[in-house]
Order: structure tokens, then sequence, then C-alpha cells
């Protein structure tokens, strides 16, 4: 599993377009925060993790849109099936390598909390770095969801731009299930459970440095079930 | 050993395979013949476990290739048709790759990378390597850690025959003590290289026996015109309803 990881990763890293999708991502996430965050005139990293949601639902599907999809078009699927490599460890071990890349592109925004963290000092309102670290975590956990319904929809298509525009799709439907503009028109009940739904609403606690366990349950089992639809769907035989 | 028994395969509507009966051993090198789209890859993928048969069964030294995946792709070697590669890697990589996978010491991989001649383009990307080249790391992905089954679907298909010759003293060299099946439609493959010759067509077993004395070109063309209805060399089990008979040709009166 860990010798598919690793080609997985080498693909991006030896690769112009990891380099590509994960330094626009870094650009942006630190522009978009930077830009207001002397106008809004308060330290705290609220805003930047109010952003990555939206990033996210753009360059993870990026990431892993061939995951499956490419391997399918080239036939270079039935060269991976026709090894002693299980259809759990496949998955797991590409889930695993879009992940690390994910980290790493989040690591390019790790001078914001250094430098608001020298900066609050200055003026005595110190940001709490446990708080980021919680805030990181659940954007972490955001992008795992996010990896795993990518691969699902990658696993069901020999098209790549398929894969990407269908992914960015459904992602979005859950993020804007949480916003003001669907409940305005959906009955209250409805508006709670797709709300509940939306992995927005449970990356809120995370942002405010809460580890609410109901929320990295929710994640966690998200990610599962979409990682075990991929599993099933590669295990069926034609 | 190999067994196919009754084996039927339909895709939606198209029946591909139709009652297909063989049992093939260790030691034997099969040319697999049939023209494209006569059921040589679809057989050919469900000993390997990648389909499923619709009816009758398939076993790989009494393992069933969907339920025991992994233990059955241990023992095989493949070459899959038009041997899809990952073009952005090296060889190199590849293989190393591949011995990981199939937990296979790295140790071994000079000695194979010097059996197949691919030394001079270790390094270089696999998409800018000839298909010589292509199909030479292909065979030492499928040779790694010494299967004992090897199946090669179509290992000379788009070759100039200086490389096609290569590929066969290759295939001959490395088929020792092996049950090799290689899948083809150039005839003088199987006259050089093959133990025992297997015909499709239509999804059936037409012919299975030795080498026949005569040359193969003349046996296949036969079979495939319809002008001899060759008995395979042990009858198949297929169902008399969807069994394909093979026309004889109509012959007019002047």
């Amino acid at each position: 599993m860990f010798a598919l990881y690793k080609k997985e990763l080498q693909f991006y890293l030896n690769n112009p377009i990891g380099y590509i999708i994960l330094g626009l991502f870094g650009v942006f996430a630190n522009f978009l925060f930077v830009k207001d965050v002397f106008v809004v005139g308060s330290a705290s990293m609220k805003a930047f993790f109010d952003i990555l949601p939206w990033l996210t639902m753009i360059v993870v599907p990026a990431l892993a849109m061939r995951s499956f999809a490419e391997e399918k078009r080239t036939n270079t699927l039935e060269v991976l099936l026709s090894l002693p490599i299980s259809e759990t460890q496949i998955v797991l071990a590409k889930f695993l390598a879009y992940l690390t890349l994910f980290a790493l592109g989040l690591a390019l925004t790790f001078v914001l909390p250094v430098s608001l963290y020298i900066l609050s000092g200055q003026v005595g309102a110190r940001i709490s770095l446990i708080e980021v670290f919680i805030g990181y975590l659940g954007e972490l956990m955001l992008a795992s969801l996010a990896i795993a319904l990518s691969m699902l929809f990658s696993v069901k298509t020999s098209n790549q731009v398929v894969a990407l525009l269908s992914s960015i799709l459904v992602l979005f439907f859950l993020i804007v299930l949480s916003t003001d503009f669907v409940a305005g028109f959906l009955p209250l009940m409805i508006q709670q459970v797709l709300s509940y739904l939306s992995p927005i609403t449970q990356l809120e606690s995370f942002i405010k440095g809460l580890l609410d366990l109901r929320s990295v349950y929710y994640f966690i089992s998200f990610t599962a079930v979409c990682l075990f639809l991929t599993i099933i769907d590669l295990e069926r035989r034609k | 050993m190999i067994i196919l028994q009754s084996l039927f395969k339909s895709f939606a509507t198209k029946q591909v395979l139709r009652g297909v009966d063989l049992q093939i051993k260790k030691g034997e090198i099969v040319g697999f013949l049939g023209v494209n789209g006569a059921g040589k890859t679809t057989t050919m993928r469900h000993i390997l476990g990648l389909l499923r048969p619709t009816e009758g069964t398939v076993t790989v030294d009494n393992l069933d290739p969907i339920a025991q995946r992994m233990q059955v792709v241990e023992k095989i070697g493949y070459l899959p048709e038009n041997n899809p590669l990952p073009l952005e890697m090296k060889p190199q990589e590849y293989l190393e790759f591949i011995a990981d996978v199939k937990k296979v010491d790295r140790s071994v991989l000079p000695q194979l990378i010097q059996d197949v001649a691919i030394t001079d383009v270790l390094q270089k990307p696999i998409e800018q390597l000839s298909r010589g080249y292509k199909q030479r790391v292909g065979l030492a992905a499928a040779l790694i850690g010494e299967p004992e089954i090897l199946i090669l679907d179509e290992p000379t298909s788009g070759l100039d025959p200086i490389e096609q010759d290569r590929i066969k003293d290759l295939i001959k060299r490395i088929s020792k003590e092996k049950l090799v099946i290689f899948s083809t439609h150039i005839l003088s493959e199987v006259q050089d290289i093959a133990s025992r010759v297997v015909i499709i067509h239509d999804g059936t077993i037409r012919y299975d026996g030795p080498k026949p004395k005569g040359t193969v070109d003349k046996l296949f063309k036969d079979i495939i015109t319809g002008k001899q209805t060759e008995k395979p060399a042990k009858p198949t089990k297929s169902k008399p309803a969807k069994k394909t008979v093979t026309k004889p040709k109509k012959t007019t009166k002047k």
C-alpha cells in the first residue's frame, strides 16, 4: 500500500501540475485573507477559515479527479488489479496521498497565523494557537470529505473533466445548504436537517476552536461512506 | 493448473463467450489464436478475476479468481493488451513500484533488466520509449517475482518484425517450466513458440490440440472461413442452444 501511496504522491511532486494547483491554493488563500485583515481590524483567523471551504471545493477535486478516471482511461487500472494489492488498499493509498498533498498546500498558509500571532502580541491581544490548530484540523477533515467524494465520482467515470465538474457541483450544494439563501425558502424543519448535513455547519465549531465530537463523527462517517462506496465500485466485476 | 468449465460471458445483449472449456497444465505454452473480438482477451480476464463469468467456473490451482483474487494474482504475471503503462514514470521507477507491490526484493531487478535488455532506457520517461522498449518494460513487470503463470495478451502487437523476433525469443527463454498463455493473431508466432494451439472463434473453442502437421496458418484460415469444423481435443460441455455451429460454405452448381 505504501508503494502506491508513494507513486501517487510522486506523480504530483514530479509534475508541474501538482505545484500549480497547490501554489494557486496557497496564493489565493493568503491573498483573500490578507486583503481584508487590516480592514476588519480584529486578530482572528475566522475570516481565513471561512474562505477555505470555497477554495477546497475547487482544489480537492482538481487533485483527486484523476485518481481512477485516468487509470480507467489509460487502462492502467487493469494492471493495478492484476497485482497483489486489495481494492481497499488501492483506495486508501490514493486517499492518503491526496490528503498529504492537501496538507502540504495548507502548510503554505502557516505564515498567516505566525504573522498574526506576532502582530497581535504587540498590541496585547495575542491569538490562541490552540484555536488556530483546531481550525486547521477542521479544514483537514473537510478536505478528507471532499477527497473521498471526488474519488467516488472519479471511479464512476473514465473522464477526468466529468469527475471534476460533478465533484465541484455536489460540494457546492453541500456548502450552500447551510447558507441563509437556502434557509429563506425552505420549511424550518427541512432547513435544519439540510443545514446539519452541510460540512460548513459542522466546521463552525472547529473554527471557534471547539473540538465537537459530533462534528468529528460527521466528517469521519461521511468520508468513510464515500471511501466504502468507492471500494465497492472497484470490487464490482462486470 | 487453470480450468475453465462451460464459461459463458455476456455484456448486455452481446454474448462474447459461449461455453469455453479449457484445461491448461504447468509446462504448457499455449498459443491462443483468434480474430479480433473472438473472445481471447475476455477469456484471459476471467483467469485473472477481472471479469465475473455469466455462467460456468474458472479455477487457478483450485482457487477462485474472484473470491481469492489476491492469492490468484500472486501466481500470475500479466501483460495486458496494448500494454498500458504510466507514461510519466521511468522504467526504473515503474519496475521498483511493481516489485514493491508484489513484495519482491528490488535486488532481482538488475538481472531482469539485463534479461529484457532495457538498461539503456532505464532513466528515460516511458512516454519517450519506442513501442518495442515499452513492450519489454511491460514484460519485465510481468516477470517480477517469477510467477508460475504468464498471461500475455498480444505481446507482439504493433511491433516491427525485428522487435517481434526479440519478444518471441524472450518469451521462449522465460517460459521454461511455466504455464504460458499468449494470445495473438500472428500465426507464425504460434508456430514458433507454442507447444499447444487453441483457436477461439465466436466465443467457442474450435481447435485445441498440438501444433498441426501443416501450418497453423492453413488450419486457422480453414476454421475461420468455415472450411474445416475442427473439433476441440476435449469436447466442450456448452449448452446446445447457445453453441455456435460453423456453417460450411455454400457451393453453387454451375
